[in-house]
């Protein structure tokens, strides 16, 4: 009795099936011997050479070979945690604190006098270990520590750089615009100099990460101390929300992740399907850049940085922002020198030698960090 | 043994005191004769006036026929000692080894009969491979001294079925001693690969060992895979691999420079047509370049990042789950190329 009443129920769905589709639309699929797929890390590969090999001509066989190969990263000592016990295991492991070393290395010539750099002014209290140049071994995954937090977090010893840049003060009013998946957050708040931090990111999924991340390496008193502020809204409307606020702003904007795109197939941005969403980019980023600057106060610094190495997405964008903002809300905008940066930590670093604005990272088998680009701007009124 | 030992240098001293200059000439009409038995397979036909007038190749036969019964007739001599040793030197000499070689030669195995050296040495000798091929490949593997002599008269046979003729047969003897020593059906297997699973012809199967003879002491399988990779992988088709001698070098250095070439975006695999958007370097130029060389002219890189890659790279193969045999095809083919955003 049953069985004929499920056929006719099939019956009717098939027939209710093919009248939602018009006769006129029906047509068998073809298969895949027409059209061809490309998987998107292969696509990603191809964009790259088009745009990268005119960009950076000579430079562009050895980074592509450090793209495709593995990454160092350098293990940020988490100064929740047992730090110096957890800095002296690092270093046996022939670890080295890269922040520390070029400081002391800058110092140690300041005295004899060879330059008459000023100051450079980075943030405190930020220490990484990497290993040498040339060496691949790999830190072991990081461990609880023994006062309830994990004791270092591992990230691309580049992603660094942008929160040294930033300079922090103790006590400063601190955003990070596009603060997911936390590794830059965690550094903003290992400077211990965060009075007020506010992290954001569009994506709730994304701040959840970032919440786990916040979780298992920063103690709960401090959290609230510090009141982070984890939110999910949309980083373009932050001038309209919060404007002339902080002294410190982190843009670290969406990008097309040119190492991460090479190697993950999972919601590439060089999917054909995400095509407009990726012409896109520049201008969202501009928009973020430009919320970012609205948001600080006069007189503050905002820190923009990708991990991608095309001009587009980088210097453009910095020097598109700065126009947009100089004609539509007669903001100066000032673009503040790095090159002693550069210099100081060289050692560690492969850094392009001809950035028009801000300094990029580029990926070396020796040094296989990055790519990272960032760029100090100073908002003037 | 003791005294074996020190009657050698006094024998070959006497004998080259005796007879310098007799010997020299000897040693010129072996080498001659030499190249009468390289050429006689009736190939090389036209190198026969270089030798002489025909009276003088007569003459040669006649000495070669002495080479030849020599051993014969001292197998009958039956017990060793101080004549038969001086004997073996004698027509070890007459061969044209040198008074160094011999010396050398017999202290390789100073437990086995003085005799057995001179039937192995002159077996090779007949198979028309230099004296000095033979020295360096006893001295490489002195387990060939062990052999018996119809082994190797067997195995030589079969060599030349394969198509490993008299000139051939020295390039295989200097870079793989083993062919004669190692087992049959080792043989087989690795020519069952080549042929059957690589589809290879006969022909060129016999130009792959007569260049490459070492892909005889590897793994079957792993020629197989080195094939693979060279035919999947970088795109070379079987007359290419014969020519460049690709399957002699080891399947690291092969990966290593492929693959550094490739990330670095100066080799591509070619498609189904055999084309590539850019042109791939020469394969004598990535693999029979020595390292510097490699890295100065083809890759354009530095020896040091070079030391990391090759350090990243087996760190990879290590990692990479064991799904590497199967062929991995199909690279970059001419796709929409838009610009970046």
């Amino acid at each position: 009795m049953a069985a004929p009443i499920v056929r006719s129920v099939r019956e009717l769905m098939r027939l209710v099936d093919f009248a939602l589709v018009p006769r006129r639309h029906r047509h068998k699929k073809k298969w895949a011997a027409t059209e061809p797929k490309f998987p998107a890390t292969q696509l990603a590969l191809q964009n790259f050479d088009m745009t990268y090999s005119v960009q950076f001509e000579d430079l562009w066989p050895s980074i592509r070979v450090s793209l495709l190969s593995e990454q160092k990263y350098g293990a940020l000592v988490n100064n929740f945690a047992d730090w110096d016990c957890v800095s002296a295991r690092l270093e046996q492991l022939n670890a080295k604190d890269f922040v520390s070393e070029a400081i002391s290395h800058w110092e140690l010539e300041a005295q004899s006098g060879h330059s008459a750099a000023p100051s450079p002014a980075y943030s405190p209290n930020l220490r990484c270990f990497t290993f040498a140049r040339g060496d691949v071994s790999r830190f072991p995954p990081s461990r609880l520590g023994s006062l309830g937090v994990m004791d270092y977090y591992l990230m691309d010893a580049a992603s660094l750089l942008p929160v040294l840049a930033l300079g922090l003060h103790p006590g400063d009013t601190v955003l990070d615009l596009c603060a997911a998946p936390g590794g830059k957050t965690l550094a903003l708040l290992q400077t211990l100099c965060c009075g007020n931090l506010a992290a954001n990111d569009l994506s709730t999924s994304r701040t959840g990460r970032l919440q786990k991340v916040l979780q298992s390496y920063v103690p709960q008193d401090i959290r609230e101390k510090n009141q982070v502020r984890v939110t999910s809204w949309d980083g373009r409307k932050w001038g309209e929300l919060e404007g002339d606020t902080y002294d410190r702003v982190l843009v670290d904007v969406p990008c097309t992740t040119d190492r991460h795109s090479l190697y993950e197939e999972e919601n590439n941005i060089f999917q054909r399907s995400r095509k407009k969403e990726r012409q896109m980019l520049p201008m969202l980023q501009v928009q973020l850049l430009a919320a970012g600057l609205l948001a600080t106060r006069p007189g503050g610094h905002v820190v923009y940085s990708t991990c991608s190495l095309s001009h587009l997405q980088n210097e453009y964008v910095v020097q598109g922002t700065i126009e947009l903002l100089a004609n539509q809300y007669s903001i100066r905008v000032q673009v503040e020198d790095l090159s002693h940066f550069r210099k100081l930590f060289m050692d560690t670093f492969c850094f392009f030698q001809s950035c028009q604005v801000g300094e990029l990272v580029l990926p070396n088998l020796m040094a296989n960090f990055g790519p990272m680009y960032f760029c100090k701007l100073h908002r003037l009124t | 043994v003791l005294n074996l030992h020190r009657q050698i240098p006094l024998t070959w001293v006497c004998l080259a005191k005796l007879m310098p200059h007799l010997g020299e000439q000897k040693r010129t009409a072996v080498s001659l004769f030499r190249k009468l038995t390289t050429t006689s397979n009736g190939e090389g036909l036209e190198e026969l006036p270089l030798i002489g007038s025909k009276k003088h190749v007569q003459e040669l036969k006649c000495r070669a026929d002495l080479v030849h019964c020599l051993p014969e007739k001292q197998r009958l001599s039956v017990d060793g000692g101080p004549l038969t040793l001086e004997k073996v030197v004698c027509s070890l000499l007459h061969m044209g080894f040198s008074d160094a070689h011999i010396n050398e030669l017999l202290s390789i195995q100073p437990h086995a009969s003085p005799q057995q050296l001179l039937d192995v040495i002159s077996e090779f000798i007949l198979l028309g491979v230099n004296p000095e091929p033979v020295y360096v490949a006893l001295k490489k593997s002195p387990q060939l001294l062990k052999m018996p002599v119809g082994q190797i008269k067997k195995r030589s046979s079969y060599l030349r079925k394969l198509g490993l003729g008299e000139g051939k047969l020295k390039r295989v003897l200097h870079s793989c001693p083993e062919i004669f020593t190692m087992r049959q059906r080792d043989i087989d297997d690795v020519i069952q690969v080549l042929k059957e699973k690589c589809l290879f012809t006969m022909q060129q199967v016999t130009e792959i060992l007569h260049r490459c003879p070492n892909v005889l002491q590897g793994n079957p399988s792993e020629l197989e895979y080195k094939f693979q990779y060279a035919y999947f992988r970088m795109g070379i088709k079987h007359v290419d691999i014969v020519r460049t001698e690709f399957l002699k070098y080891s399947l690291t250095k092969i990966k290593q420079r492929h693959i550094y070439l490739e990330r670095l975006g100066r080799y591509q695999t070619p498609d189904k047509k055999g084309q590539t958007q850019i042109a791939n370097p020469l394969l004598k130029d990535i693999l029979r370049v020595p390292e510097a060389e490699f890295l100065a002219k083809t890759a354009c890189s530095s020896a040091e990042e070079f030391v990391v890659f090759k350090k990243l790279l087996a760190r990879e193969e290590e990692e990479e789950p064991e799904s590497s045999t199967s062929t991995e095809e199909e690279e970059e083919e001419e796709g929409e190329e838009e610009e970046l955003c």
